[in-house]
Formats: C-alpha cells, sequence, structure tokens
C-alpha cells in the first residue's frame, strides 16, 4: 500500500528527473550506442540567458517579501479578529472563508489595470502586493485559531503587569504563537512561490521572471518543440528548494493546515 | 460619607451586563485594609465577574469600585496595581520562573539592579530559589500556585485577587496551604478578594465570607454568622454539610434544621423510621424517613438506636423560610 | 466600544487591502462589463448598453466552455475527495515512517502547478512519452493523450487529482484525528468489522471535513486556468478550455477588456450558483446536525 502511494506520488517527480539526465537522442528513441546519461541538460538551463537560477532568486525575493507583509498584516487582524465580539466578527470570518476559496485567476484582469496604471507592472516586489493580499484570508484564520488557542488569562496576566498591547505581542503572545507563525509562513511561502496568473500577466522583462513563468515558457511553444531534457532539468531544479522545505517542515505544514481546518 | 473616605476596597452598586445578560447586580462590598473576604456560590453567580471588573480586565457597566475613598474606574488593569492569582495560575510558559517574575517589572522601567533584589526576596520568601531556571511545565501544581503567589506579591500590590487558586491542587494539598496563603497573604495592609466555590476553603480562609448567586449577594458577614443566621434559604442550604432539613410542616411557612440539631429522643415531635447510616468516624449520619419527608441526623458515632425512633430539637436552633421567596421569616 | 475601535483599527490595514483585491475587480469588472472596451475602442471604455451580456448568452463557445468546466470540476472534486478518503485513512494509520511518507505525498500539491502541468505534458506525450512506450511495449499502438478531443479533458482531470488529492487528504487527515479512538474502540467491542465501523462512524463524523473540502475544492476547480493553460491550452479543438481561460483569451490575446469583465463576472456568478447549490444539498443532507455532533 505505501509502496503504491509512493509510486503514485512520486513517480511523476522520478521520471522528471530521470528525463532530465538523458541525452535529448535517449527520450526519442533507445540509443544503440555510448552513454545516455548526462548533465548537459543541467549545464544547459544554468547558462541561459538570463541563468536558471535568475529566476530562482526572483521567486525567492517575491516568497520572502509576502510572507513578511503577510505575517506583518495578518498578525494584529487575527488578534483583532479573535478580540471582537457580536455580528461583525462572525461576518469578517465568513468574508474571509470566502476570500480564501476565491479563485484568484478571475482578478487578474482589474489587477493589472491597476498595476498598470500605478507603475507596478514588471516590478518583482509589487507583486507581493496582491501576493500578500491572496494569503491573507488563510493567514488570518490560521492565525486567529492559533490566538484562540492561548488561554485568555495569560494575557489578562500581562494586562494586570501593566504590558500595553504591543508589549503583550511582544513579549507574551507571540513567543508562544511561534508554532503557528512558521506554519502560517510555510504556506504563504508556498502560495507565493506557485502563483501564476498575476505574475504571467504583471511582469513580461524576462530577466524579472518567477519560476512557474519561466518554467512555462521554456516549455511554451508548440508541443513538439519543447525541449523535454531542459525542461526536465529545470523542473528538478526549481523543485529541489521546495523539496527541501517540505521535508524539513513537514510537521509544520501539517499542524498548520490541520488547525486551520479544524477551526476554519 | 464615612464610606468613601474609609480605608481599603469598596465597590458600590457595581454591575455588569453582557448581552441584555446580567451578570452582577449592584454588588454593593466593603474589604478593609488586611481583611480577607470570600467570595463564596455556586459556578456562574457572579464571582470572577466581580474579581475581573475589580482588576479592570472587564468594564463595569454601573456603578463604582473605590480604593482608599478613590474611584478606580477608567484606570487600566495596569494602573491599579492589582495583583492577580488565577486558577490556571497564567504563568508564562515560555518564560523561567525567574522570567515570569521578571516580566511586569522590566515593561515597567525597573533598573535591573532593583528587579533581582525583589526577584531574589520573593524566591526566598515563598521558598522558590532552587527553581528559578525552571519552566513552569517543569513545575508540580503545587509549585505552579506558589510561583503564581510569588509574582502577584512581587509587585507590592494596593489589592489581592485570587480566583480559586487552590482548585487544580488536590486535596490534601489544599488543607496543607491554607495557613501558608493566610501567612502570605492575609493580615498585611492590602485588602484581599479571595474567590472560591469550597465553603471549607472560604471558612478556613476568609474573614468573611460574601455569598452570591445568580449574580445577586445574598449575605455578607462572617462564617459563624452565615451559618447560625442566614439571611435566606439560599445562604441556609449553600453552608454546612450534610445540607439544612427544610420542611414543609405548616401551610405559609418552611422550617429550616440543620442536622445536627436533630436528635434522637423519646418525646421528640415525630416519630421517624431509619431508612440508612453512614459512619463518619467519630460521627455518623442517619437518614430517616418521616411524615415530613426525608430527614438527614447527625449524631455521634456511639448514640445508640432505640426500636421506634422519634426526633426532636430546641426551637432556637429553627430557621424559619417563606416557602415561595426563600426569605426568612422571623420565628 | 473602546476594546472594539483598538480591535477594528488592528483590523483595518488587512481589510483595505483585501478590499482592494478581492472586493474592487468585482465592481470594476460590473462597470466594464457594460462597456465596450478593446482594440476597436483603443481600450477606451465606451459605454454600450449590456451589448456584452447580449453577446455572452448568444456565445456557443462561452456555454460550452462553461459545461466542460463544470464536468471538470465534478468529476475532479468527485475522484479527489475519494482518493483523499482514502490516502488519509492510510496516512492516519499507525505505519513505520509516517512522516516523511506524509511529507512525500504532499510534495505533488507542494509544487507549481505549472512544473507539473509540463511534467505531465511530457508523460502523457505522442509518442515518446513514458505512458506510450509503455502501451508500445504491451503491444498497443500510441495514444494521442492530448490531441483526441473526446478523452483529453480526462487526462486534464487526472493531473489535476494527482496534484490537489493530498491537499483534500491532509484535511480529512486533519478530521480523522479529531475522531476520540475510544468511540472506534467502542464499536469495535460491540464486534463491528472495520468497514461497518468506517461507515457508522467515521464517514459520518467526517461529513463536515468531507464538506469543507468538497465546497473549496469546488471553487478552485471551477477557476481552473494554470492547469489547462499549460498542459494543453485549452485544446484540442477547445475540448479542454475552460472559463477562467476563456476569460484570459478574451483579455490578453483579444484585447476585449470589456467582454473579459463579462465572461470573469459570468465565471463568478456561476461558481456562486454551484457552491450555493452544494452547501443547500449538504444542508438537506443533515451537515449541521453532524457538525455539532462532531463539535
Amino acid at each position: 500500500m505505501r509502496l503504491l502511494v509512493l509510486l503514485w506520488s512520486l513517480g511523476p517527480l522520478l521520471w522528471q528527473l530521470r528525463t532530465s539526465l538523458l541525452r535529448p537522442e535517449a527520450l526519442v528513441a533507445p540509443l544503440l550506442d555510448g552513454n545516455p546519461w548526462t548533465l548537459a541538460n543541467y549545464q544547459l538551463v544554468l547558462s541561459g540567458d538570463p541563468p536558471f537560477w535568475r529566476y530562482l532568486t526572483n521567486s525567492t525575493l517575491v516568497g520572502l517579501a509576502t510572507t513578511l507583509l503577510t505575517l506583518l498584516l495578518a498578525v494584529p487582524c487575527a488578534y483583532g479578529l479573535q478580540r471582537l465580539r457580536g455580528p461583525l466578527r462572525w461576518g469578517v470570518g465568513l468574508a474571509l472563508v470566502a476570500a480564501a476559496m476565491f479563485p484568484t485567476v478571475l482578478l487578474f484582469l482589474a489587477l493589472l489595470e491597476i498595476a498598470r496604471s500605478i507603475g507596478l507592472a514588471n516590478n518583482l516586489l509589487a507583486l507581493s502586493l496582491p501576493y500578500t493580499a491572496l494569503s491573507l484570508p488563510l493567514a488570518v484564520l490560521l492565525l486567529r485559531a492559533a490566538f484562540a488557542d492561548l488561554p485568555r488569562e495569560l494575557e489578562d496576566a500581562a494586562r494586570l503587569e501593566g504590558l500595553g498591547l504591543g508589549q503583550r505581542l511582544r513579549f507574551v503572545l507571540l513567543p508562544l504563537l511561534g508554532p503557528a507563525l512558521a506554519s502560517t509562513a510555510i504556506l504563504v511561502f508556498l502560495a507565493s512561490w506557485n502563483e501564476y496568473a498575476i505574475a504571467l500577466t504583471w511582469i513580461s522583462r524576462s530577466d524579472l521572471l518567477t519560476l512557474p513563468i519561466a518554467i512555462a515558457r521554456i516549455g511554451g511553444g508548440s508541443v513538439f518543440t519543447i525541449p523535454y531534457g531542459a525542461f526536465a532539468a529545470a523542473t528538478v531544479l526549481g523543485s529541489l528548494p521546495l523539496l527541501l522545505l517540505v521535508l524539513l517542515a513537514q510537521r509544520s505544514i501539517v499542524s498548520g493546515l490541520t488547525r486551520g481546518a479544524v477551526k476554519g | 460619607m464615612s464610606s468613601s473616605s474609609g480605608a481599603g476596597l469598596e465597590l458600590r452598586q457595581l454591575c455588569r451586563e453582557v448581552g441584555g445578560r446580567c451578570l452582577l447586580d449592584r454588588l454593593d462590598l466593603q474589604v478593609a485594609p488586611g481583611e480577607c473576604v470570600a467570595l463564596l456560590g455556586p459556578s456562574g453567580c457572579g464571582k470572577s465577574t466581580t474579581l475581573r471588573l475589580v482588576a479592570g480586565l472587564d468594564p463595569a457597566s454601573g456603578g463604582q469600585v473605590l480604593l482608599d475613598g478613590v474611584d478606580l474606574s477608567g484606570r487600566s488593569p495596569g494602573e491599579r496595581q492589582v495583583a492577580m492569582v488565577f486558577q490556571s495560575y497564567a504563568l508564562y510558559p515560555h518564560l523561567s520562573v525567574e522570567g515570569n517574575l521578571d516580566l511586569g517589572l522590566k515593561v515597567r522601567g525597573m533598573a535591573p539592579r532593583e528587579r533581582q533584589r525583589r526577584i531574589d526576596a520573593t524566591l526566598e520568601l515563598l521558598q522558590l530559589g532552587e527553581l528559578r531556571q525552571r519552566r513552569p511545565a517543569q513545575l508540580s501544581g503545587g509549585q505552579r500556585q506558589r510561583v503564581a503567589l510569588a509574582r502577584a506579591l512581587l509587585r507590592q500590590p494596593r489589592i489581592v485577587l485570587l480566583d480559586e487558586p487552590m482548585s487544580n491542587l488536590d486535596a490534601q494539598l489544599r488543607e496543607d496551604l491554607r495557613p501558608e496563603l493566610r501567612r502570605l497573604l492575609c493580615g498585611r495592609e492590602q485588602p484581599v478578594i479571595y474567590v472560591t466555590h469550597d465553603q471549607q476553603e472560604a471558612v478556613g480562609m476568609a474573614d468573611r465570607i460574601a455569598l452570591l448567586e445568580a449574580g445577586r449577594l445574598q449575605q455578607v458577614g462572617s462564617p459563624r454568622d452565615l451559618y447560625t443566621n442566614p439571611a435566606n434559604r439560599f445562604v441556609a442550604s449553600f453552608l454546612g454539610r450534610p445540607a439544612i432539613n427544610l420542611l414543609t410542616i405548616e401551610p405559609g411557612r418552611q422550617l429550616g434544621l440543620r442536622p445536627e440539631h436533630l436528635r434522637l429522643d423519646d418525646d421528640g415531635a415525630v416519630a421517624a423510621r431509619l431508612l440508612r447510616k453512614e459512619w463518619w468516624g467519630h460521627q455518623q449520619l442517619l437518614w430517616f424517613d418521616s411524615p415530613w419527608g426525608t430527614l438527614r441526623v447527625l449524631t455521634t458515632a456511639e448514640a445508640p438506636m432505640p426500636p421506634e425512633p422519634r426526633l426532636g430539637w430546641q426551637r432556637q436552633h429553627e430557621l424559619w423560610f417563606d416557602p415561595e421567596s426563600g426569605a426568612r421569616l422571623a420565628a | 466600544m473602546k476594546s472594539r475601535t483598538v480591535s477594528l483599527l488592528l483590523m483595518l490595514p488587512a481589510l483595505l487591502l483585501l478590499a482592494a483585491v478581492f472586493l474592487y475587480p468585482l465592481l470594476r469588472y460590473g462597470w466594464l462589463s457594460l462597456q465596450a472596451s478593446s482594440v476597436l475602442t483603443g481600450l477606451v471604455p465606451v459605454p454600450n448598453g449590456g451589448a456584452n451580456w447580449g453577446r455572452l448568452l448568444d456565445d456557443a463557445r462561452f456555454w460550452t466552455d462553461a459545461a466542460q468546466t463544470l464536468r471538470f470540476a465534478l468529476c475532479s472534486v468527485a475522484l479527489e475527495l475519494l482518493g483523499g478518503l482514502a490516502l488519509a485513512l492510510l496516512l492516519h494509520r499507525p505505519l513505520r515512517g509516517r512522516g516523511p511518507l506524509r511529507a512525500l505525498t504532499l510534495l505533488p500539491w507542494a509544487l507549481p502547478t505549472t512544473v507539473m502541468a509540463l511534467g505531465w505534458r511530457w508523460i502523457f506525450n505522442d509518442p515518446h512519452g513514458p505512458l506510450n512506450a509503455a502501451i508500445r511495449s504491451l503491444g498497443g499502438s500510441s495514444y494521442g493523450f492530448l490531441s483526441t478531443p473526446s478523452t483529453t479533458w480526462f487526462f486534464v482531470v487526472l493531473a489535476d487529482v494527482w496534484k490537489t488529492m493530498p491537499f483534500v487528504a491532509l484535511l480529512l487527515l486533519a478530521g480523522l484525528q479529531t475522531i476520540p479512538a475510544d468511540l472506534e474502540e467502542a464499536l469495535r467491542l460491540e464486534g463491528a468489522c472495520r468497514l461497518q465501523i468506517l461507515r457508522r462512524l467515521t464517514l459520518p463524523l467526517l461529513v463536515p471535513y468531507l464538506s469543507l473540502a468538497l465546497l473549496f475544492r469546488l471553487a478552485q476547480a471551477l477557476g481552473v486556468f494554470d492547469l489547462i493553460q499549460v498542459l494543453t491550452g485549452g485544446g484540442p479543438a477547445g475540448s479542454t478550455e475552460s472559463l477562467a481561460l476563456y476569460a484570459y483569451l478574451n483579455a490578453m490575446r483579444f484585447l476585449d477588456f470589456g467582454y473579459a469583465s463579462t465572461v470573469m463576472l459570468a465565471t463568478f456568478l456561476l461558481l456562486l450558483v454551484s457552491l450555493g447549490g452544494g452547501w443547500l444539498l449538504l444542508r438537506r443532507h443533515g451537515l449541521e446536525r453532524t457538525t455539532e455532533q462532531a463539535t
């Protein structure tokens, strides 16, 4: 059973790995002579113009900026929402759930208009603005659940000791929220790393492309001309950071999503 | 007015209403300096609500909290110089014992040396010196409670509030800790309010008891006062174990008789049939069936049982109540 | 009152950004959908009195796409729920190496859609892809997985299921973890077999999570875009084109912003109707009752 599951989940990925290591001729027909294995695909991708690591850097930059901005906005919002009572709390919560479910591709046209009118198109870091908005609903819901898990008396005790709102957050609440912050940050980073529609329309300069767009461009054109070997190499390179992230933060991701699901 | 100039804590017509529901209804209560008043009552009676209002954690819907004649309304919890020990202790789980004590002093901008001096003194007082580097999770329940106490005392509060501080401890420890708690908290200059649902604890800790039910104050007085001279049926039945016998022997009046005031008496007013005995060591609790219903009687363990028992009591022990309102009636 | 103001102030920045990114576009589309704004008008909006909506009603391509999108969404969500449930049940059992197993099964969900869409394009390649190679080695002849209009949509569904099933599984796993173990033990003491436990205990208690996964995935699947754009580009012969892709093409290829807005808004409305329908259906089948039991 376990083997079957692994085959299903990893098979396509492993096939990409194999493809990336084969000489192009070996992809089409079994080679009669010589060694079919090669690293040429990786050389090709890494020496392209712009080189592949450029996209990795771009995506990382946007991802980090998005994560930071999201947490900066989501933490106060979640705290406020958790403290709020009455119909407004219910209404905002529902709106957040609705926004979290919204298929974001439907937003791209209006966002593109905004970006063009205030000169944010082709601005890498500006991407983190819509990305932050797209990640906010889930982040706020996750963090609100985490705030709700903290005993109210902890904050009461801090209030009695004369800690102001900022001090309570800094010295008492946020340190206790560490795991929740980490898992939220990872989910936000993943979402930003993988976003397609907005990056596709906002960014046209090839040195500013994020990874998903760059890879899609490699594969662009007709079905028959795709340089599959080079593309597979790009896939593998682009997946490695995520593979590491998921393996390292598996527990965090699972617990974050779990909490979100239980409370959401 | 004598009350406004009076030292100590005074609650005047204090109210709390949430969503149209009244949690506390016009509470008047005074706590003298050094006095310990227990707020006693079943859960949901408004005792914790009162504490949170005094601390300023929740806003009052009406009334005032006065300390030494000065109105505290409008002051934040931090400005009130109130110390509170929570039922859960509310220790910061990510900080060591020392860190827990230090945080409040640090944010008030106290010099490090002074902070250290005070922390050392308090740890010494509570014999916590060896645990100073431990995290709350590494402490036993009793140790956690002492840390919470230390944190409360450290700040030299002007009011001490305790919210069921012992209900998370086992019964034996609770009894052992009571004198210690009294030594540390009561008889100093601060007024102390002690919230509990356990009458034994209230009697053991407090100079006076304020009994609450459904947000209303039922009676305030010394434990003896409340026991011998209850203001109404609720007070009479809440205090005292085993619970008081309530009998309807004539229309328009209800008679309350404590189990220890009923006794086997050949000339007694009522004939009864023994249902069962509970052996309590030096005493025994007898359950009788009588024309007035089931009666609980507490006697010494050696009392012999006559073949046809009758029960009697002294007039002075009779407590009469209105059967509808539960109000106390003159004998 | 004061505390309420503080709460609102704390929420304000986030809510403003959300309004700008979620609410403004919808309002903007509402306005644009009543304008002619295309290359013909020099991309300057000119009111055209609802002509876009009239065109939409007569637009066969829109309605075909709507049907195709619905077909895609229903099939892939159904398969994801089934597969996700099986996967969740497996991952819930105390297996050795459960942590790494969970991480590895989660991997498809964590990778960019476009990356794996191109991966699948190679796997489905005719004739060089591994699937066709396997078919040939078994004596069959190559199959145009992505070039046969009548079946290609199903392979798109397959790629989608592969990518999003782990997410559903994770959500259901969260649900499974809320079920107290002693409930299952109690049922086992009464002699229930595993299948009975699943039917009488696990599934009913999982209904809130299944519903959440269903609604969430349905919304996402109805807006499917990047997978299809990269995997098939909507082809062959438009047989896999989704509403979102059609809207995208209207805006970015045909440069008709007015009509693109109309299509987006119409897609959004269809989405609301589908989700509303799904929600009502769930409620009628006692979702709320089981929700209460579970919490």
